[in-house]
């Protein structure tokens, strides 16, 4: 037998090794016993004597065990079991905190799947770090953030070095056909560098070649020109409409009319470089292309080993080149880069850090609830540990037992957790299907460590005071044993532990329903703000013509002539009009040109102002503020003079204190000439991207005058607009069959899509902050109830000697109002921090509004009252006679 | 007893041939003339600890008096563990007596 060998049946036969050690011990006896009885001792005598001088066998026995390999092991699988057997016991409470705790874990890991998902997960591109967004900007024009110049795209890819390429692309709706049936899908046009630098290969087919690239033109209208055209479709178009036909490449596709050849697929999840992009054509960027209309996405890939601020110093070192060589539409421009995938996620990253935090309050809460419930069973079973230290056992075991059972309850309870984090995650799309990435939010590998780390953690929260209490039992075993049966009540010490515990909830409890109280109030607020026009009953109708059959603007005015007499027509209409881009609507062309009084050289009144070409009926079916002079009407024809009407905002920073009617304002329209326009109307602040955002530098064109193929068609109905759908839609078809309804949405929904993270926002930290209440309200019930069953006997006397039920009403209600009113005070001033989080996300109310934290308090205040009522109703139930016989 | 002292002890004692736990502590005993006792409690963790470094084997078999018993032989292990520890102690032992033979002058 080798030491290995020995080590190995130490851990596989532990119990044959056990009764070996005692059969050798025993054996030692017997041969000192023969010894001493051949030197004459009786045996009885001998066997004493050896006993004395020898030692227990026992002790030698348990010294052995214990230096044996896996005795900790076994140990450990010895006390589980016990744990197991004391928590059945008792599977009420169990069961109550294995639910505290699983719901817990299964709250905070969903919420760190969707974060992993969305937010901490690189973008499924390979390298995504090294994606950036580039956009415009022009703090001399004040334009904080725009689209880049078609013009200057080509010459930032040439003239910089740390970037691996830079793409410019421009998405819109354009109408497939195949066979009948006709769809508007959304496209890019994308330039030379897009597919290269996303390093994605297609699913089937190929990218772009450069001759293909080169041959792509479109017009200023952009319609798509050049022979051959080519196209790549996306997997979902590709599954839904092509059936997922192997075949695809090669095979063409009608764009707006035109024969386009399928070149490649590119596989699912692909969503550069917008979400929703199904189909991508060539663009050829280079040459000669106006610099001063700001339209274009853009994106690059920095070079290996370059930063983001490297490359954007590079960039802006091009950008006052081409501000020196082109100052005409150049000067003032720079960039700004963001990383891709910041773009992608927008604002949604702070609101899921924020619940993120929540979700940990509640956690804490729970944990301190089963902790609590931890700390009363360990008061019931005092007697138990005294008699087990009696009978051996020491602290630092009974410690031990003390943390496998908060770990057993945790393991538990974080099984459970997974498990309803596994469904919760599946019902997820359907509460928050516009969430960024939302495809990529998985229980994967990452959220399953955390959801076991939490588990840890929660064990650990969870073990940590019931074993220090379980700790400081007497470790005097006969003093113990002595307390132990004569204890009726907690002692002091225990009663600061439970109250601190409950304090502590009604405090985060408390922090949880300022945070979503002042959410509510913010989201009050926000829907209550006027946003200058009023959705309620308009249906949005996006239209793309396409320049190959509406190329004139004969031909588009005359389909849109059309197009709302019929609508018009329709039951239930009560207005019809149309805008290039129609407020909160994500589709239609939204750009700024530069405006400035007729006559004046002064170069700060050029104002960078948002362009919307509206019709007549435009201002009525929106219900706009006509804020002076008239809205355009039959008068303004396309052979009558250019006219132009501001928004109030603009109208006060051009002719500040005085009437911008009759006035000749300049616009700066690149290619399509600059000339004055006279002023016919003022139009009231519209809050164009919902009630959040400020009221823009706005002017309107007639449509009439000038005609653009892209226009959104709001619908004013009498009812809900989304009975016009149907109606709507057969009127699109007999207009003209090739440009079939799409994106048919209530204008509400558009609004409420503004405020849909708050919402969401508000209705999970409201839903957090209600389960921390109950968990706290839990926690209070609990100690109120254990004080009057501990204090069952001194109820008794004091009832036996007159007490009336009001006093023992008002001492429990005392009680339980005392710890409300240190965890609300300590909530308050652990609040004043906190709310400071908030501040991003809060609309029309301050982080520190007294309103909400006195109205929580009051709430809280109301809740804790009524839970009090049971232990105060049980304390008078109290039989004094029974107590006083009792004795 | 320091346990590396016991531990020399045992493996001195079973170079000299196989023996049973109390065999070994009798011996130990006896050779040292009362000196050292050596109680159950660390004796049996001693031979545990010696059989897990590989130092010693046990088997069970017959003591002299017709008493099953388990016998514990030095392995090739225990031989090189015993001259390393019994030269140290020379060197230890030695540098102790001429320290204290200074001292006496």
């Amino acid at each position: 037998m080798t030491g290995l060998w020995r080590r190995c049946r130490e851990l596989f036969q532990s119990q044959e090794v056990d009764r070996e050690s005692v059969a050798e011990l025993e054996q030692h006896i017997a041969l000192a016993v023969d010894d001493k009885r051949r030197g004459g001792v009786p045996e009885q005598e001998a066997r004493r004597q050896a006993r004395l001088e020898l030692g227990s066998v026992d002790a030698v026995r348990e010294q052995l065990a214990e230096h044996r390999s896996g005795f900790v092991l076994e140990q450990l699988v010895k006390e589980t079991a016990y744990a197991w057997r004391v928590l059945r016991r008792a599977p009420g409470p169990t069961a109550l905190s294995v639910v505290t705790i699983g719901v817990g874990i299964a709250a905070s890991t969903v919420l760190f799947a969707v974060i992993d998902g969305v937010v901490l997960r690189p973008l499924p591109y390979p390298e995504a770090s090294q994606l950036v967004s580039i956009v415009d900007t022009n703090p001399e024009l004040g334009v904080d953030r725009t689209g880049a110049a078609s013009g200057n795209i080509d010459d930032w890819r040439r003239q910089t070095s740390r970037f691996e390429g830079i793409a410019g692309f421009y998405t819109m709706g354009r109408t497939l056909s195949a066979e009948d049936e006709a769809d508007v899908v959304l496209t890019a046009q994308v330039s030379t560098d897009f597919f290269p630098l996303a390093r994605v290969t297609p699913l089937l087919g190929r990218t772009f070649t450069e001759d293909e690239t080169l041959a792509a033109q479109f017009d200023t209208a952009n319609a798509p020109t050049g022979s051959n055209p080519v196209v790549i479709i996306g997997h979902e178009l590709w599954r839904q409409r092509f059936g997922g036909d192997a075949g695809i490449v090669d095979r063409t596709v009608m764009l707006e009319r035109r024969p386009f050849r399928v070149v490649g697929v590119m596989p699912a999840g692909f969503a550069l470089p917008e979400a929703g992009v199904q189909a991508w054509m060539p663009w050829d960027l280079s040459g000669e292309r106006p610099r001063d209309q700001h339209y274009l996405g853009a994106m690059g890939r920095l070079a290996a080993g370059a930063s983001i601020a490297q490359a954007e110093d590079d960039l802006n070192r091009v950008a006052e080149t081409l501000a020196r060589d082109y100052p005409d539409t150049n000067r003032g421009w720079r960039v700004r880069l963001n990383p891709l995938a910041t773009e992608v996620v927008g604002d949604t990253a702070g609101v899921l850090w924020m619940l993120f935090a929540a979700v940990g309050l509640v956690l804490l809460v729970a944990c301190a609830n089963v902790a609590l419930l931890s700390v009363m069973r360990g008061l019931d079973r005092s007697v138990e540990h005294a008699v087990r230290l009696a009978l051996g056992s020491t602290p630092g075991r009974l410690l031990r037992q003390s943390w496998i059972e908060s770990l057993v309850l945790a393991l538990v309870g974080g099984a459970l957790g997974v498990g309803l984090a596994l469904g919760g995650l599946r019902v997820i799309p359907r509460f928050v299907p516009d969430l960024p990435r939302l495809d990529e939010v998985a229980l994967g590998a990452r959220a399953l460590w955390f959801a076991f780390g939490v588990t840890s953690l929660a064990a650990l929260l969870s073990g940590v005071l019931p074993a220090w209490r379980g700790a400081r039992t007497d470790s005097d075993p006969a003093r113990g044993l002595r307390a132990a049966s004569l204890r009726f009540t907690a002692s002091a010490p225990q009663h600061r532990v439970r109250d601190a515990l409950v304090i502590g909830q009604v405090a985060l409890a408390l922090v949880l329903l300022c945070g979503s109280g002042l959410l509510v109030r913010s989201f009050v607020a926000l829907r209550s703000a006027d946003p200058g026009f009023d959705p309620g009953g308009v249906l949005v109708a996006p239209i793309f013509l396409d320049a190959q059959a509406y190329g004139s603007g004969e031909r588009a005015r005359a389909y849109y002539d059309a197009l709302f007499t019929q609508l018009e027509a329709l039951p239930g209409v009560e207005a019809v009009g149309a805008a290039t881009t129609l407020p909160t609507s994500p589709l239609g062309p939204d750009f700024a040109r530069p405006v400035w009084p007729d006559g004046v050289v002064d170069e700060r009144l050029r104002i960078p102002a948002s362009v919307r070409m509206v019709t007549p009926g435009y201002f009525d079916t929106l219900r706009l503020e006509i804020a002076g002079g008239r809205a355009f009407d039959a008068r303004d024809h396309p052979d009558a003079p250019p006219v132009v009407m501001v928004s109030e905002t603009l109208a006060a920073r051009l002719w500040p204190g005085q009437s911008a009617v009759g006035e000749s304002l300049v616009v700066d329209y690149s290619t399509a000439g600059t000339y004055p326009y006279e002023v016919v109307g003022v139009v009231g602040d519209v809050r164009f991207r919902g009630p959040r955002s400020e009221p823009l530098a706005e002017i309107y064109l007639p449509h009439a005058q000038r005609s653009y193929l892209i226009m959104n068609v709001a619908i004013r109905g009498a009812g809900d607009p989304r009975a016009l759908i149907p109606a709507v839609r057969s009127t699109l078809r007999e207009v003209d069959p090739q440009k079939p309804a799409y994106g048919l949405t209530p204008l509400e929904d558009l609004v409420g899509a503004t405020m849909v993270r708050d919402r969401q926002a508000m209705v999970t930290l409201l839903a957090f902050a209600v389960s921390a209440v109950f968990l706290a309200m839990l926690g209070v019930y609990g100690v109120l109830s254990a004080r009057v069953r501990e204090r069952h006997q001194e109820i008794g006397v004091r009832m036996a000697l007159g007490a009336d039920t009001s006093q023992l009403i008002g001492w429990v209600a005392a009680s339980g109002m005392r710890l409300l009113a240190s965890g609300a005070a300590i909530g308050l001033v652990a609040t004043w921090p906190l709310t400071g989080l908030l501040s991003g996300l809060l609309f029309g109310v301050q982080p520190t509004d007294a309103v909400t934290a006195v109205s929580v308090v009051v709430l809280l205040g109301l809740v804790g009252i009524t839970v009090t009522l049971v232990p105060s109703w049980r304390a008078t139930r109290v039989d004094p006679v029974a107590v006083l016989r009792r004795g | 007893m320091a346990t590396e002292k016991l531990d020399l002890l045992i493996l001195k004692t079973l170079d000299l041939g196989p023996l049973h736990g109390y065999g070994i502590s009798r011996r130990i005993e006896q050779v040292s003339e009362g000196v050292f006792r050596v109680t159950l409690g660390a004796l049996y963790p001693a031979l545990q600890r010696l059989e897990r470094a590989g130092a010693i084997n046990a088997e069970w078999s017959v003591s002299e008096n017709n008493r099953r018993a388990r016998f514990y032989t030095i392995t090739r292990t225990g031989r090189r563990r015993l001259t390393a520890e019994e030269q140290e102690w020379h060197r230890v032992a030695d540098a102790m007596t001429r320290i204290l033979q200074v001292e006496a002058e």
